[in-house]
């Protein structure tokens, strides 16, 4: 047996002990034998095929620490509540917004951690990088990947200094990852991370187990009509995508009483305490249906949502794949329909300038920290004061994030016209997104071949289920998509009941 | 129904003093010196921050609704200060006062610690309950690191044990709700979240019980305050769960604690401001909330009895608690912060400002 069918045989062991899964999927099996050779390696690999994999098994077949640097605390937390379901209990994390207790602790038991997750401004941190420095790094893992590049959509300036830091660490094995990246971010991601020599594995974007319908309609009412229509045969659970808060409230609420359908909403807008019990209700199937806005969806990880619609649609083609992305993870049949009408073509492009900071706000901000009457200390405070201001969160990030850049003699003013620059660069690449978009919704040829061809990829086969504009046999599908018994209806708990559910103890008194 | 009665209450207590502004801040439990003195002023404290969840939109098209139904009219120009109608006061009248206002809400000793007990709470349980059935993680509806690290040090104190933990908590909250309205122990437990049992938001809770969405808001407020009560009073009967309240005991804000605390080492208003490098008028906030939870010691020192007696008796002659008026009155004799130390002193007293009435 040669070291890689030993490495091979190893991993499936992994894969079946402690994930329970029989096989791997496809690019798992290549990407993990490079990784456990010591190779850098770029990866890409759609949402939803199985990304954490590929670090988690050589996790458990080298020796040391998987360093895992994540930019969402969300998607960190989503991960590591996975894999502690798995059983894995030497798996932390490490954040800005931890206590500081909690961080002292991760800090001091370094050595035992099979797993650590990290935010990029944690590396900067003296005292952090001084703990990692004592422990073997098993690898590097540098997830998202785009947000290295500036090409990318979520440029994030604390990823520029990842190589730099590798190095510093002793320069472990690196394993970039990312769901997309066209060709112009690869060549940044590889180059800004300093990779040698690393096997690419690019894997297509296409998700074949899930059927895309476009329909076009004259106007909102009958837009709205169409759904309903599509929503009396759907398989749930499903999730519908709205532009706007507004939007998700009324969905929900009409489906309910037109449908009788188990429904709730979700946005920005809400308590994050609301928000967290939403999400968990959606996660034990007791909504069938989901209205939200694109705040909704970050490392969650349902394998059987089996109906995406848009009744909005996104900003790119990126949002879109991740968005659909999220049917039929466990390879069944799924579907996403998107609705449009003209008069939608107006919101994207408002979305685009919320974005980024105004030029006054610009120009006032840096003038602030100038003067001192605002100041970078206390990134929270930061943010929620100009959000309470008005300012977008992406648009408070930016600020936050290229006023940190500031180099020592330089007054934070000065970074004015550079920022102006970057702004003008961002905005021109999603306005190209966009139009991106809308061509897509106007094709007249194959959805797939459309979409593949920006990743620019070749449609290799086409799957029996694809497109509107391959005619789908839409009531043959229909009996394709597993379905689902409804929930049963919201009600009230006594808080007997209640208090029963909760600790599994029988209802009468205690005493 | 009760939302309505609510603000029409709310909006005779407030005169057409304040904007419908004042209302929805007291509702929310805005932490401003005005909106913690305001529900002092007009005798509204037990609302304050009952109705934590409120937005805005929902509460302008409440006031919008009463307005239509001519159950108010404004005052003003601007549409932003209200009074009842002769048919406001009618509703107002036939709705009982015992549903108005349940007996818990006016428990309101605890209320600076509401918001941090109820998440430790939520978390504690939630946690509780993934434990006692052999889960190991699950998803937080409660992310604030000082709340984890508080549940975290509560659970691992070891007493009680790990699998004593589910018995213990559920058995004192047995006891606890067994203490209230069984509709404000529904209320608050439904709200709960546990393992595969997910706590039902505010409007879901609304949704399924056919009460509105801030009834369900201040039946659980009163709830969580008997409870916070009752660990205050007899920590020995909940020897586990009353522990989520240790610390601070005191109505005070965390800042104004911190003033008080330097006032009595003999420091006057001017050295705390610039010991804390704090505005002067942040300090006088304080000194006012002081008053009103009845701890300023050194009110003599900033308001002379006659001083008090003479603002007193033009707030009387006006019939007003507004501050611009008075002031206009007295003139240069007497500051903002006179008027505000007085009225405040003059509002927990008892003694009340003759009410407006402007029908």
């Amino acid at each position: 047996m040669n070291s890689n069918q030993r490495f091979l045989k190893q991993a499936q062991t992994i894969l079946k002990k402690q994930f329970g899964h029989e096989q791997f999927r496809p690019g798992q099996e290549e990407i993990i034998l490079n990784v456990l050779n010591g190779k850098d390696v770029f990866a890409m690999m759609p949402t939803g095929s199985g990304k954490s994999l590929c670090y988690q098994i050589p996790g458990y077949l080298l020796q040391g620490t998987v360093l895992i640097i994540s930019p969402l605390l969300s998607l960190m937390e989503d991960q590591v509540h996975a894999l502690r379901l798995t059983g894995e209990k030497n798996v932390r994390t490490l954040n800005g917004l931890m206590h500081p207790l909690e961080r002292s602790r991760v800090l001091r038991n370094l050595r035992s951690l099979r797993f650590l997750y990290l935010s990029p401004e944690m590396l900067r941190a003296p005292a952090v990088m001084k703990a990692l420095s004592k422990i073997t790094i098993a690898l590097f893992v540098v997830d998202e990947a785009h947000c290295v590049s500036q090409w990318g959509h979520d440029f994030r300036p604390d990823y520029m200094h990842l190589a730099d830091i590798r190095a510093q660490l002793g320069q472990p094995p690196c394993l970039a990852v990312t769901a997309t990246a066209d060709e112009h971010v690869r060549h940044d991601v590889v180059r800004s991370l300093n990779l040698t020599h690393p096997a690419q594995i690019i894997m297509s974007v296409d998700r074949k187990n899930i059927a895309i319908i476009v329909q076009k309609t004259a106007n909102q009412e009958e837009k709205t009509e169409r759904l309903f229509h599509l929503l009396e045969k759907a398989p749930y659970p499903g999730i519908i995508y709205c532009a706007s808060r507004d939007w998700t409230e009324r969905l929900a609420e009409q489906a309910k009483q037109k449908l009788g359908l188990r429904t709730a909403f979700y946005h920005g807008g809400m308590a994050s305490i609301d928000r967290r019990k939403i999400q968990n209700q959606f996660l034990d199937n007791q909504i069938d249906l989901l209205c939200c806005t694109n705040a909704f969806g970050m490392g969650i990880n349902k394998p059987d949502i089996r109906l995406i619609v848009h009744f909005h649609f996104p900003s790119s083609m990126n949002a879109y794949l991740q968005e659909i992305g999220r049917a039929s993870r466990d390879g069944k049949q799924g579907l996403a329909v998107l609705f449009y009408t003209k008069s939608d073509e107006q919101l994207p492009e408002g979305f685009i300038d919320g974005n980024f900071p105004s030029d006054e706000t610009l120009r006032r901000v840096l003038l602030q920290l100038d003067q001192g009457t605002r100041s970078l200390a206390d990134k929270n405070e930061f943010m929620n004061v100009l959000m309470e201001e008005g300012v977008s969160e992406t648009a408070a990030r930016f600020l936050f994030e290229h006023a940190s850049e500031k180099p020592m003699q330089q007054t934070y003013s000065s970074l004015l016209d550079p920022c102006r620059m970057r702004i003008k660069e961002r905005v021109a690449v999603q306005v190209n997104d966009l139009s991106i978009m809308k061509n897509y919704l106007e094709t007249s040829s194959c959805r797939r071949r459309f979409y593949l061809q920006v990743y620019h990829e070749k449609l290799q086969e086409k799957p029996a289920y694809c497109c509107d504009r391959c005619r789908i046999p839409l009531s043959e599908l229909m009996q394709k998509i597993p379905k689902k018994k409804r929930t049963e209806p919201l009600r009230l708990m006594d808080w007997k009941q209640k208090l029963a559910a909760l600790f599994q103890e029988s209802e009468r008194s205690p005493l | 129904m009760y939302q309505d009665v609510l603000l029409l209450y709310l909006i005779q207590k407030f005169c057409g003093e304040r904007t419908c502004s004042g209302i929805y801040h007291l509702l929310k439990g805005k932490k401003s010196s005005q909106s913690v003195q305001d529900s002092y002023l007009f005798h509204v404290a037990p609302f304050f921050h009952s109705c934590s969840e409120l937005s805005r939109s929902y509460f302008d098209t409440r006031i919008g609704h009463l307005q239509r139904a001519q159950l108010i009219r404004s005052i003003d120009a601007n549409c932003t200060r209200f009074v009842l109608t002769e048919n406001g006061v009618k509703q107002l009248d036939v709705f009982p006062k015992s549903r108005l206002i349940p007996d818990g809400l006016q428990i309101i000793d605890q209320i600076n610690e509401e918001g941090r007990f109820w998440l430790k709470l939520q978390l504690l349980v939630q946690t509780v309950s993934a434990l006692c059935q052999g889960q190991s993680t699950f998803l937080p509806v409660v992310r604030q690191p000082e709340i984890s690290e508080h549940v975290r040090k509560l659970i691992l104190s070891g007493l009680p044990t790990r699998d004593q933990l589910g018995r213990i908590v559920f058995n004192e909250l047995y006891q606890l709700f067994l203490t209230m309205p069984d509709g404000e122990a529904n209320s608050l437990s439904a709200l709960l979240s546990g393992w595969k049992a997910s706590g039902l938001t505010l409007d879901q809770m609304a949704e399924v019980s056919g009460k509105d969405t801030l009834e369900c808001s201040i039946l659980f407020k009163s709830a969580l305050r008997r409870m916070m009560h009752l660990f205050v009073e007899s920590p020995d009967q909940f020897p586990f769960l009353s522990r989520l309240l240790i610390g601070r005991q005191s109505s005070l804000s965390k800042t104004a604690e911190t003033t008080r605390k330097l006032l009595q080492t003999g420091l006057t208003l001017h050295d705390i401001a610039n010991e804390r490098h704090l505005a002067v008028s942040t300090i006088e906030d304080h000194l006012v909330e002081l008053t009103l939870k009845k701890v300023n010691h050194w009110l003599p020192d900033y308001l002379s009895a006659a001083c008090e007696q003479r603002i007193m008796n033009v707030a009387g002659l006006l019939k007003t608690r507004q501050l611009k008026p008075i002031k206009n009155h007295l003139g240069e004799h007497v500051s903002y912060f006179q008027i505000r130390l007085a009225l405040a002193k003059n509002a927990v007293s008892g003694r009340k400002v003759v009410r407006t009435n402007e029908q």
